[in-house]
Order: C-alpha cells, then structure tokens, then sequence
C-alpha cells in the first residue's frame, strides 16, 4: 500500500515537472543544488 | 512516459564528464574543450543509440542550471562597475549584426527575405534558439529554418575551436576575452565553455555577456513578428511575446546574485556552488557535442554561410577593437 502510494507521489512530481517550461527546470535545479549544497560539501 | 528512459544517456554525459575532469587532472587539456570533443566522437564517430537520445537531450538543462548557479558567485557590485558599459556594447553590437546580415542577405547574395531574417536572429542573438522563435512568429519555411539553424551550427562548431586560439594568440584579459566571446559568439553553450576554457573571470562575464544578448530575444521576435506582419502573412505580433520568449533561467541567475551579495551563503556554501556549476558545466558540453553533426554541417547552403561569416567576421573584429579600447 505504501509503495504504490510512493509510487503515485512520484508519478504526480514527475508529471508537474514535465509541464513546467525548460527555463524553469533548470531554475528548480539550481534551487535544489543551492539546497543540497546548504548541506554537504560537493567536491570538485 | 517513463523517467527511467533519462538513465542510459544520463550515464553517457556522468561518465564523460568524469573522464573530461580526469584527462585535465593527468593530461592537463582544458576539461571543457574535451568534454565537447567526448560528445563530438561519441555522435560522429561511433554514432548515438537511440536509447541514449532522451538522457543526452538533458544537456540544455544542465546549461541552464549551471548558469543559474553561476549568478551565486558575482556580486552586484563587480556587475555594477562595468555593466552599464557591456549592456550597451552588447545592444550596439546585436543591433550592427542584425542590420548586417539584414543588409548583405537581401541587397547582396539575393536570399529569401525570411531566410535572412533568421540569419540575422540567430547570429544577432542566441543561436538555433531565436532561429526557432524567430520562425514562428514570421511563418518561415520549414527549409529556411534547417538552413539557418545548420549554419548557426556551424559557426558554432568553428567558433569553439578559433576564438581560444585567438584569445591566447592576442593575450586577451579575462574580461576582454570574455565580453568579446559573450557579444559575437552564437549559441549560449560555446560561449560559456570557451569563456571558461580561458579562465574564470572569462567564463563569468562570457555568460552574463551573452544572457543580456539572450533578453533581447523578446523585443526582436516582438519586432520581426511587427514587420512580417505589416507585409502581411506573418504572424500576429503580442507584448505577452516579450514574456513567453524570455529566458526565465536569467530570473534565477539574478536572485542568486543578490543573495550571494547580501552575504547569505557561507564560504564552504559558495565553494560547493561552484563546484556544483563546473560538474553541470562538463555534463552540458559533454551533450552539446553530441548534437554536432558533422552530416547535418554538410547540409548548411554555402550563401547563407558566406553571408554569416561576413557578418561574424566584421562584428567579431569591431567588437574586439571596441572592447579592447573600452576596457
């Protein structure tokens, strides 16, 4: 039960990020790194 | 469609990016450049599977990213000092190109109307993008659109490799270096890796260069849809297209600067910013090689080429000339 309610929140992110405009994506992903980078040192 | 259908390609540009990152550390070749030239062998010489197409496609989100992460290491005040001056070299110069090609196009080599429009776009602006918007809102044929998106390629492709050779030949600084690539390069993607193959400094002010290029894409499509539509056939012309063509990505690229310049990140934060920007960066030119094809290259018309190198040639030199006087 868990896993298809799982499954069915990744299905829904995944639908609402294919609807969003190319530029806004790469928007998201930076504000996801900026996230990720608040927490763990990313090595160059 | 599956997500999972992003995951061959997706390895494709890791491991190239990897490997990219490791011949600079043992060979010391600039890991952009070999990132492109990865991507150039894979599509070229061994031919890309269809499986990997969806992954490779990403690249452009990758670039777009990158850049917004770039606006976390300038501050507003660097922008300020010599801003103002580059925004108004790059609208002299964007305005010079367009009429250029504009001009040579229609008085000189006798191309279509139209064709020649989506010359001056993608050479004036931002590469196959403002081909694309161009032709929608002008109603362009289906061949002129592959005519002047495959000679913007072209360039593309030539530019990569001579603008460094020229910029260590003429022993250009960073900033000089970086505005010149940013205001008569075409594509986004080769002037953000030819401006950090040079340097940092470079690679930073090629992208703001060039993003100020990218907003002007509104008002010319806005323009051209005007002019085409006046001459009737062309399509209907909307303030809501200044919006729609737009590089949003700018927005995010602007809201991390002035958080960076209100002093919001950390030095350990900013430091994983721009090691985040680099892997995005070498993951995006790993696909941005992938889509020159030497075939597709082939089928540029020579006219349309003669009249861009023209156009390339004397706004590459003017604007070098200018920038060299003015900074």
């Amino acid at each position: 039960m868990s896993f298809d309610r799982s499954k069915l929140d990744v299905t829904a992110v995944y639908s609402r990020w294919t609807t969003l405009e190319h530029d806004w994506q790469s928007v998201v992903v930076g504000a996801v790194v900026v996230a990720v980078a608040g927490a763990v040192r990313i090595p160059w | 469609m599956a997500p999972t259908r992003f995951l061959p390609g997706l390895a494709v540009l890791c491991l190239g990016a990897v490997f990219a990152r490791a011949i600079e550390l043992t060979v010391g070749f600039n890991h952009l450049l070999v990132a492109i030239a990865l991507g150039f062998v894979l599509a070229n010489g061994v031919g890309v599977p269809d499986r990997l197409e969806p992954g490779l496609a990403t690249h452009k989100l990758w670039l777009g990213a990158g850049i917004v992460l770039m606006g976390a290491s300038l501050t507003l005040e660097t922008v300020l000092e010599v801003g103002g001056l580059v925004l108004l070299v790059v609208v002299c110069v964007t305005s010079f190109t367009i009429l250029v090609v504009e001009l040579l196009a229609r008085n000189v080599f006798g191309l279509a109307d139209r064709l020649g429009s989506l010359l001056a776009a993608g050479a004036g602006i931002c590469g196959v993008s403002a081909v694309v918007a161009v032709a929608g809102a002008i109603r362009a044929r289906e061949d002129h659109i592959a005519y002047a998106a495959a000679t913007v390629l072209l360039f593309d492709a030539i530019t990569i490799v001579v603008y460094p050779v020229v910029g260590d030949l003429l022993n250009l600084s960073g900033i000089v270096f970086g505005v010149w690539a940013g205001v008569s390069m075409f594509s986004t993607g080769p002037v953000v890796a030819v401006g950090f193959a040079h340097s940092e400094v470079a690679g930073q002010w090629a992208t703001m260069t060039k993003l100020s290029r990218n907003a002007l894409i509104g008002a010319v499509v806005l323009a051209y849809a005007s002019y085409y539509a006046r001459s009737g056939g062309g399509g209907r012309p909307s303030v809501r297209t200044l919006w729609d063509e737009f590089p949003k990505f700018v927005l995010g690229f602007l809201a991390l600067m002035l958080l960076a310049s209100a002093g919001v990140f950390s030095a350990s934060q900013l430091a994983s910013i721009e090691n985040a920007y680099s892997w995005l960066f070498v993951l995006a030119f790993v696909g941005l090689g992938t889509e020159i094809r030497l075939a597709e290259l082939r089928s540029t018309g020579l006219m349309p080429a003669v009249v861009v190198l023209v156009s390339l040639l004397v706004a590459s030199a003017l604007s070098l000339a200018l920038l060299t006087l003015l900074l």
